[in-house]
């Protein structure tokens, strides 16, 4: 079976079709996974900052506890002693401290911005448009609460997301609140972010090689199939090619024999059975008869006609004495008929070879005169014809302007033409060539000497 | 139409010709002239050897294309075996090729089968007499193109003998397988030699090993 180039095409944008088809598919599925597993990290992270946050602050708390329960008159005493306590714990660098304001927003400790302390900031509004200290103290109040807000990052010295943890003291009217800034956790986000980028593109890489390779393979898997299949069918062709002429040449046979055996030799006898009238006629000595000689002549002129036809559709010369003597009539015709010589050398042996090899030698040669005939320009041809100890060789050269190769691949060449005769010799297992130049052509074929040998012995030994 | 010899000694003649009809119209040409008798007609060349020397003719007349043996190889063998009946042949084919092979088979005429039968019986005269009769056209042909000596092809007969003697039979094994004397078959085995220009047997084998008349 042939592939079309038009399925091939078909195929490729198949091909082309799937892969954008699955680049969006998986891209989207791996986006969503990757959203998905994003947002289990952060939760992850997040909760992991809280328990940090919690315990940090219980740690602080615990830290303190001793002094909250001083009882009056040294309350006062106590809380600068926690303020300065909770002033000095710090983890994480310069990031982690703890800070504690009043019920109303006074800012009682503050180690990284201490211009704070002693002021109110109740009112203190952030970037979102949020009380700040607002809501982490209502935080606080409500048994300890995390609250997500935009504040000064001491080691970076900017501004940055944090997120505040704060407890009440409901004793003194305290809240105590620390921090941990997000943007570690954002970073780490991004970056997961970025690796599953890269991943994507990864993929859509490999989806494109993939369907590079795969038109490309499909192209060249349609090439080589169509390449076998034209052997095959180009074997084909020339078996039918081959078939054919054999038919055709069989016809000829045939029906130059059926001329040839029947109608001819029906002529001749009536020829005869003319001229007995004649002789009749002579002897009751009667004139003959006007209309019977012309019967008579027009009858040696049909028979004529009838065997050059005959002839021409296959010479019997070649059947019965042999491929040299039927040259040399071929020869002898073409010279009467163009004026060019022709020089035929034959070995003395003769019905060498079986009929199809016969026929299909002596057609090479009629074909050779003919083109020869028609472009060459040639005042002389010698054929030869001999046998060296693998085989049997035919040459036909002439002294013409050369042959145009294109001339004897033209379909509308009288004959079977060479094309033909050249498949014909190379089906029975011969070698044919044309060598062609300014000083003339030689066409050579070569038949093995196997396809022939002991062929001669067999019919003529068995002839007598 | 002059030659109504009365005469003891007609000429016998044995007709071979594979078309019946052809044959019938012949005949009745031939059988106005008295010093002519038809003895006998055959279709093939295979029968033309067993009629020619059952009845002996003075004359054969020959055609060449026929069935199982054609004219030609059918002239060699019966001249060779019969020294006084004369070969005429009678065919449609008018080229040099044949008429060359005719003579070289040993036939004494070779005429076309489009002459009247009244030059047919001329020719059969002819080469009753001893002479070489060939028609207008024919003998045009062989004054163009006289046949040369040098390089000469070898005849059936010759080339059947070359098999033999390559596959290793001596002159009086060919002589029995072929049914003719032994005298014959060295005449054969001189001309085939001389034509081939080989003067030992171990050449004449290595001839016809490499012209694939036997294997090797």
């Amino acid at each position: 079976m042939f592939l079309p180039t038009r399925l091939l095409y078909i195929a490729a944008f198949q091909v082309i079709l799937m892969s954008i088809a699955t680049y969006f598919f998986v891209t989207s599925e791996y986006r969503t996974l990757s959203s998905q597993s994003l947002q289990a990290i952060d939760h992850f992270l997040i909760e992991q900052k809280k328990q940090e946050l919690k315990n940090y602050t219980s740690l602080a708390v615990s830290a303190v506890e001793e002094l909250y329960h001083v009882k009056e008159p040294n309350i006062k005493e106590a809380q600068i002693k926690v303020a300065k306590v909770l002033n000095n714990m710090l983890y994480n660098g310069d990031d982690g401290y703890f800070f504690v304001y009043d019920g109303e927003g006074n800012s009682i400790a503050h180690p990284k911005e201490p211009f704070r302390i002693g002021k109110n900031w109740w009112n203190l509004e952030n970037k979102k448009g949020e009380k700040t200290i607002q809501i982490l103290i209502s935080n606080a109040k409500s048994g300890g609460g995390f609250y997500r807000y935009p504040w000064f990052k001491p080691s970076k010295n900017q501004m940055s997301e944090k997120m505040g943890y704060s407890v009440y003291l409901k004793k003194w009217n305290w809240m105590i609140g620390t921090g941990v800034y997000l943007d570690d956790v954002n970073k780490q986000l991004n970056k997961l972010q970025n690796e599953i980028d890269q991943h994507i593109n990864k993929t859509k890489q490999i989806i494109l090689m993939v369907a590079i390779s795969s038109i490309f393979l499909i192209f060249l898997l349609g090439q080589l199939v169509n390449i076998s299949q034209k052997k095959k069918t180009d074997i084909k062709i020339n078996k039918l090619n081959q078939k054919i002429i054999t038919l055709q040449e069989e016809e000829h046979r045939y029906i130059s024999r059926e001329l040839h055996d029947g109608i001819i030799q029906i002529l001749v006898s009536i020829k005869y059975s003319i001229e007995a009238t004649g002789i009749h006629l002579s002897k009751a000595n009667i004139e003959k008869p006007k209309p019977l000689i012309h019967a008579e002549t027009n009858l040696v002129v049909a028979i004529q006609e009838v065997r050059r036809i005959s002839h021409h559709l296959h010479p019997k010369i070649l059947d019965e004495l042999g491929l040299s003597a039927a040259l040399a009539e071929l020869s002898a015709e073409f010279t009467e008929r163009t004026g060019i010589a022709v020089k035929v050398t034959k070995p003395s042996v003769r019905k060498l070879l079986p009929d199809y090899i016969n026929t299909t030698l002596y057609r090479v040669v009629q074909e050779s005169l003919i083109n020869i005939q028609k472009h060459a320009d040639a005042t002389q041809i010698s054929i030869d014809l001999s046998i060296n100890d693998k085989w049997l060789l035919l040459e036909i050269k002439d002294n013409g302007d050369g042959f145009d190769m294109l001339s004897y691949k033209k379909k509308n060449s009288p004959g079977i033409g060479l094309r033909n005769i050249a498949e014909r010799i190379e089906y029975h297992s011969g070698q044919f060539e044309v060598l062609s130049s300014s000083k003339g052509t030689c066409v050579k074929v070569k038949i093995p000497k196997t396809s022939f040998v002991n062929h001669a012995n067999k019919s003529t030994i068995e002839e007598v | 139409m002059t030659h109504f010899n009365v005469s003891n000694n007609k000429i016998s003649v044995l007709l071979v010709d594979d078309h019946p009809m052809v044959q019938g119209g012949l005949i009745a040409c031939l059988s106005f002239y008295d010093d002519i008798e038809i003895v006998g007609s055959t279709e093939d060349g295979k029968d033309a050897l067993n009629k020619a020397l059952e009845l002996k003719p003075d004359v054969i007349l020959m055609d060449i294309s026929m069935p199982f043996m054609n004219g030609i190889d059918a002239t060699e063998i019966i001249t060779e075996q019969l020294k006084k009946t004369k070969v005429l042949i009678f065919s449609m084919h008018a080229s040099l090729e044949y008429v060359t092979s005719a003579i070289q088979a040993g036939a004494s005429g070779y005429i076309l089968k489009d002459i009247s039968s009244e030059e047919v019986y001329l020719a059969i005269k002819t080469v009753f007499q001893g002479k070489n009769y060939f028609s207008s056209a024919v003998a045009k042909m062989l004054i163009d193109n006289p046949p040369k000596n040098e390089n000469e092809k070898l005849t059936t007969r010759e080339q059947v003998i070359l098999s033999h003697i390559a596959q290793g039979h001596s002159s009086k094994d060919i002589a029995g397988i072929l049914n003719i004397s032994c005298r014959t078959v060295e005449a054969h085995r001189r001309n085939i030699k001389a034509k081939l220009n080989i003067d030992s047997i171990a050449k004449l084998v290595l001839y016809a090993m490499d012209h694939g008349l036997i294997q090797h």
